[in-house]
């Protein structure tokens, strides 16, 4: 490990002191990648002598498709959910037919884990051979990569189909919750917060036949609708709902709606305070109300919210369990899937709250050091196409909102993303959604931390 | 032809004279490398993320964390009461069936736990005690009038009783199965069982006796693995994670947190923190062995007071109901695992699901055929490195008439005894400075280290127990040094090998943190699937890779138990 | 009162082989010697008499100890002393330690001073203190008898006692646990193939015979 500390200091300096020995650090590089994968595979070129610049798109996208085929492509994504995990099963039987790709699906409990990898590799000198070469990706994850020069930059213009997400007019498609992506990152997907509610079985299926149940038109009238009513709801059901704890991404998504709600009656000129970098000032004006709430509904949570679970998987198994009335998640069709799976009561029923439900993208990434820079790159191209994108769409897939702008479709192309019977506990497609866009990204971090001071310890 | 033989004798000889120092290299390098690879970082040295100047601010960081003093609380008293626990009931089982056919019944019961992994010991304890769970159900609603699943304590409870809970479980299978080994030796057991006999016939009740003669010469066996459960405990992250609070968690589950925190610099934070973690560990040992310095001190003089009964009937019954409940629980944990498995819709407080269904077990069989693969290959071939190196050792051993020297024994089970939080990120680091490319070879060489000292705990015994003048009679037959080692001592220890391989194999399919770190999450194997999905939304799906996680295992040791079967038939 | 030990119509089976039959009665002071080849039973049926007859054996016929009868007492409760062929001191005591664990619960003192008197009366002084692996053979032995007669039994039950000692020590040692068998008046039964041990123990001889081999 020191030796790998002195090789990489030596390696900056030869960099910096000799031109020449920059060829010399190539032979060595190559060398190391001839044995870097396995036997079947063909030698790995060495791709920075393609001069970007002065090729046209056409040829360019022809270089990578070239130097791209035949190659195995490790996607570094969230495995927590067998939905999306057969969606990108599906996916790697597609490139592997059209460009011989094989995606292999590195299931990741927490995407941080991918960041932790890119760091260590970066810091044991290994800058061409990583083992990260698409990683699904966004916010905090992203803000930490990007400050850490830990991704490849200015690649996702290469793409021919990133222009259906028609980025000049969208500009949600090139910020991940505030920051500029610069070309490090393609959009993949969006989602807003829905909740999800399934009161006691006792009560329900005293009520209704067996037969019925799946059918049976539940309403969510006594479900809470805003921010007000959810604190009403949990002293009138003390016990029956919580929220993860913070860092982790849902646990943060409700405490940013929290926030923006709470906060809804306030000027505008401090209500925007959110989409800026946190300061002392916007704190005093802004958090109080947050503390307050929670302070007064804490004690009204499972386990008198002594207990916090550690994920949005985890609360929905409560609410399967017959623990919790109320959930909430990102992906919408998760709550069609789980009960399709048992794995949520049949009478669950899913909404959006009326006073708005946060919106956000998730993008695909490729990290500084991979070595399948091309095929990576055709990979992303494919996930962000029609077919792909409309296939992710379907409810009984995935449900995941396409980037893409409908507008740039035909006809025939649009009707492919048309849902069909759509299942009772699916959100219904005539849903209101009041999208509540994300707040700067140094919120997040300021309410894990304060969270954790004022909660985390009891 | 002579001289060919005698190039193989001086190779075996080369070979046998070389590999403690290769067993003990392969153990003490990473673990070392590791630590270091903690303990720069833990002084401000990360050059990744630009920092080059030492100090101590991830101490000072780690010290202003809130709720520090709770973490090393929790891990403390979790692990130490855990220990006791298990080691009480281990001693109360072994003082009441001492003697009795039923020692050799448990134990065939529990040594099935052991191969157990940890993550899905803990998946079906907690839905045991989960207030939804199988008790609460059992009860419910005629006993409890629960129509609505109750919000009480179990699991995650801030006082890490459900934690203990698990550990103990999971714990004294080990510690029995250790102790029972140990005490196999013949010449040991020949002894203690006359030395209880003369105890008995003077008149001593027989729980009485076993604590006033047979305890004092067994404990000194049961001190390592005893240790080893401590250091464990003391640094786990699977049981603790499933079963634990987090408002705060004990410090390792904090330590993976902070290493896994999406704010790079964390790490600082993080290698401090398991540099604090080794402190507690060392702290833990350290209270144990006081503990036990005090107890010897104090009960010396009642060993000899002529007491002969401490209310042994009682006691003997009330053990029985222990044993009892032990296996109620076991039983009840497990068929609580097989039912989601199985299960449609399950509304609380139902004893059994609406439907039984065969969906989770399909699909998941479907996905499984990769991970089930690189299981068993990694599994095998760990195991039959670590096999071939202990053999090799213990040669040495027997050729030299030496044993190895305390401080050598030491080394071999440091990674038992370390706490692999602390140096396996380390070790990554390590893996990637070397340039260390093959996913497979990371893999394996990490599950080795876990593999070793357990393969050894349970080659050693027997070896040390074959009678040395075999070999010697051989010997002066005109045997080879190559042919005494192939043909008279390899075949004597045929069923002690066949157990110890069945045993690696099983170390390595449990390993959870060495697989995901080493193959950097690109190798897939049922103990990370499992693991993943534990946390995943789907208490079926978990339910079925927590299920195949304890086939996996108990089909080795079904294989074993099979050939050594028909060998003996034949 | 005068001891006794009876042994009533006593058969051992193995795998419901029949073993041996014995049927007899041993006055307080008297030593019955029973002698035979290995395999006779004849350690099996001190396992009998102490109550800790191994699995795979039974036995049919009663045990009376001073007219009570003690067939189905455990063995903790039976009070017979036990020797064997080995001292088998406990490891972890010293030598009064052992003494005293076999003494019955009286006044720490009283005991002590107990000790030091048998010690002496065996020439064995000075060595309360000492741990018993120091010692050599012939003194664990004594130790060993001193432990059992401390221990206050009804009677007592001598496995092979005297094998492991050379004939010098063996003479002397047997001589001595006769001579405090017939002291302490206790009914004794030895189990040995040394003809010179059942001679010397001067009371009815038993030989058995090897049983036919289960076909």
């Amino acid at each position: 490990m020191l030796f790998a500390n002195f090789r990489l200091i030596t390696k900056a300096r030869l960099l910096r002191q000799v031109g020449v020995a920059v060829l010399l650090l190539f032979v060595n590089v190559s060398s190391a990648l001839s044995y870097t994968q396995g036997g079947d595979e063909a030698k790995v070129e060495q791709e920075k002598q393609v001069p970007l610049a002065l090729i046209n798109q056409d040829r360019l996208w022809q270089t990578h498709i070239e130097q791209g085929k035949n190659r195995t492509v490790y996607f570094h994504a969230w495995g927590g959910d067998a939905q999306i995990n057969r969606y990108i099963q599906w996916l790697s039987s597609k490139v592997k037919a059209q460009y011989n790709i094989d995606l292999q699906h590195v299931k990741l409990i927490d995407t941080s884990e991918a960041v932790s990898r890119v760091l260590a590799e970066k810091s044991a000198g290994n800058d061409d051979r990583g083992r990260i070469d698409i990683v699904w990706i966004n916010g905090e994850n992203f803000a930490s990569m990007q400050q850490y020069g830990l991704l490849s930059r200015d690649w996702v213009g290469e793409l021919p189909n990133f222009s259906l997400t028609n980025p000049n007019k969208n500009p949600a498609m090139t910020r991940d919750f505030g920051i500029p992506t610069q070309g490090m990152e393609a959009p993949w997907g969006q989602a807003s917060l829905t909740f999800y509610y399934a009161p006691p079985v006792h009560d329900f299926v005293q009520s209704t036949p067996k037969a019925n149940r799946a059918q049976h038109s539940l309403s969510t009238a006594q479900a809470p609708k805003t921010i007000k009513q959810m604190l009403a709801w949990a002293k009138q059901n003390p016990g029956r709902f919580t929220y993860p704890k913070p860092p982790d991404f849902l646990s943060l998504s409700f405490l940013k709606y929290a926030l923006m709600t709470l906060n809804e009656h306030q000027p505008a000129s401090i209500k925007n305070r959110l989409y800026q970098a946190q300061t002392k000032e916007s704190q005093a004006q802004l958090l109080p109300k947050l503390w307050q709430f929670l302070d007064e509904i804490h004690p009204y949570l499972w386990r008198q919210g002594r207990y916090f679970v550690t994920s949005g998987t985890a609360l929905q198994r409560l609410v399967g369990d017959g623990e919790l009335s109320l959930g909430f998640t990102f992906a919408a069709a998760q709550v069609p899937a789980a009960v399709m799976r048992y794995d949520l009561p049949e009478h669950t029923r899913s909404y959006v709250m009326q006073d708005g439900s946060l919106s956000n993208i998730h993008f695909l990434a490729i990290p500084y050091n991979t070595s399948q820079i091309h095929a990576a790159k055709l990979v992303v191209n494919y996930m962000l196409s029609v077919e792909a994108q409309a296939k992710k769409q379907q409810a009984e897939v995935w449900g995941d909102s396409t980037v893409i702008d409908m507008s740039q479709l035909t006809q025939q192309q649009q009707s492919l993303f048309d849902t069909l019977n759509q299942h009772p506990s699916a959100l219904p497609i005539n849903s209101n959604i009041t999208a509540l866009s994300e707040p700067h990204p140094s919120w997040t971090k300021l309410l894990t931390r304060e969270w954790l001071q004022r909660y985390g310890v009891q | 032809m002579a001289y060919s033989n005698h190039m193989l004798n001086s190779l075996f000889n080369t070979v046998v004279r070389l590999s403690p120092k290769v067993l003990i290299t392969i153990l003490i390098l990473p673990v070392f490398a590791g630590l270091l690879g903690v303990l720069l970082p833990a002084f401000g040295w990360l050059p990744a993320l630009g920092k080059t100047q030492l100090g101590l601010q991830g101490f000072s960081q780690l010290l202003q964390t809130p709720g520090l003093k709770q973490m090393v609380a929790l891990s403390f008293s979790t692990s130490l009461l855990s220990g006791l626990l298990a080691f009480i009931f281990t001693l109360l089982l072994l003082a009441t069936f001492f003697d009795s056919p039923w020692l050799i019944r448990i134990r065939r019961m529990l040594s099935p736990i052991l191969v157990i992994p940890h993550a899905a010991a803990a998946i079906a304890i907690a839905f045991l005690i989960t207030p939804s769970g199988m008790i609460s159900r059992l009860f419910s609603p005629w006993l409890t009038q629960w129509h609505i699943a109750p919000d009480w304590l179990l699991p995650h409870d801030p006082y890490g009783i459900s934690i203990i809970i698990g550990l103990t479980l999971k714990e004294l299978p080990f510690l029995m199965l250790m102790t029972l080994n140990a005490m196999a030796q013949p010449a040991l057991n020949n002894k203690i069982q006359a030395q209880y006999r003369v105890a008995l016939s003077l008149g001593y009740y027989p729980i009485t006796a076993f604590f006033k003669v047979v305890l004092p010469t067994i404990y000194p066996l049961m001190r390592l693995p005893l240790l080893a459960i401590l250091a464990y405990a003391s640094a786990s992250v699977e049981m603790p994670l499933i079963l634990g609070p987090n408002t705060p968690p004990t410090l390792a589950v904090a330590i993976m947190n902070w290493f896994h925190d999406v704010d790079l610099s964390m790490r600082i934070q993080a290698s401090a923190g398991a540099l604090l973690q080794l402190l507690v560990t060392v702290l833990v040992l350290t209270t144990w062995w006081l503990l036990e310095r005090a107890i010897k001190k104090v009960s010396y003089v009642s060993l000899s007071n002529g007491k002969r009964n401490y209310g042994d009937i009682i006691l003997a019954k009330a053990v029985a109901l222990l044993t009892v409940l032990l296996i109620l629980v076991i039983a009840l944990s497990l068929a609580g695992l097989v039912i989601w498995s199985f299960a449609g819709y399950w509304h609380f407080p139902a004893l059994l699901p609406e439907q039984w269904l065969l969906i989770h077990w399909q699909s998941a069989l479907l996905q499984l055929q990769i991970p089930l693969m690189n299981t068993v290959l990694v599994g095998v071939l760990s195991t039959f490195i670590a096999v071939v190196l202990t053999l090799l050792t213990l040669e040495f051993e027997q050729q030299n008439r030496v044993k190895l020297t305390k401080f050598h024994s030491l080394l071999i089970y440091l990674p038992l005894l370390i706490p692999s939080i602390a140096f396996l990120f380390g070790l990554v680091w390590l893996q990637e400075a070397l340039h260390s490319d093959s996913t497979f070879i990371n893999v394996v060489f990490a599950h080795l280290l876990f593999v070793l000292p357990y393969v050894f705990l349970s080659l050693a015994n027997s070896y040390r127990r074959l009678d040395p003048r075999y070999a010697q009679l051989a010997a002066s037959l005109g045997a080879t040094p190559v042919k005494v080692f192939f043909k008279v001592t390899l075949p004597q220890l045929f069923a002690a090998i066949l157990v110890a391989s069945a045993l690696g194999v099983a170390i390595s399919f449990s390993q959870y943190l060495p697989t995901q770190l080493a193959s950097g999450g690109r190798m897939l194997t049922l103990t990370t699937e499992a693991v993943t999905l534990a946390n995943g939304a789907s208490r079926r799906v978990s339910s079925v890779y927590a299920l195949m996680q304890m086939i996996l295992p108990a089909m080795a040791f079904l294989m074993v138990w099979l050939i050594l079967k028909l060998k003996r038939k034949w | 009162m005068t001891s006794s030990l009876q042994i009533d119509k006593l058969k051992i089976m193995r795998d419901q082989v029949p073993l041996l039959a014995l049927n007899e009665t041993i006055a307080g002071g008297d030593v019955l010697s029973i002698m035979g080849p290995s395999g006779s039973g004849k350690s099996t049926m001190l396992n009998w008499l102490a109550g800790m007859l191994p699995h795979g054996f039974c036995a049919d016929g009663e045990l009376y100890l001073n007219g009570k009868n003690i067939t189905h007492l455990p063995s903790y409760q039976r009070r017979l002393g036990l020797l064997y062929q080995d001292a088998l001191l406990f490891p972890h005591l010293s030598v009064a330690d052992n003494i005293a664990f076999a003494m019955p619960k009286e006044d720490k003192a009283v005991r002590r001073e107990k000790i030091a008197k048998g010690l002496k009366d065996l020439g064995l002084v000075n060595l309360e203190n000492r741990g018993p692996e120091s010692l050599s053979g012939g003194q664990q032995a004594r130790v060993a008898l001193l432990r059992v007669l401390l221990s206050q039994p009804k009677a007592i039950l001598l496995d092979e006692p005297f094998s492991k000692l050379d004939s010098q020590l063996r003479q002397e040692t047997r001589q001595l646990v006769f001579q405090q068998i017939s002291q302490h008046q206790l009914p004794a039964i030895i189990v040995t193939h040394d003809e010179s041990d059942a001679l010397a123990a001067n009371g009815k001889v038993i030989v058995l015979d090897a049983t036919p081999k289960h076909s």
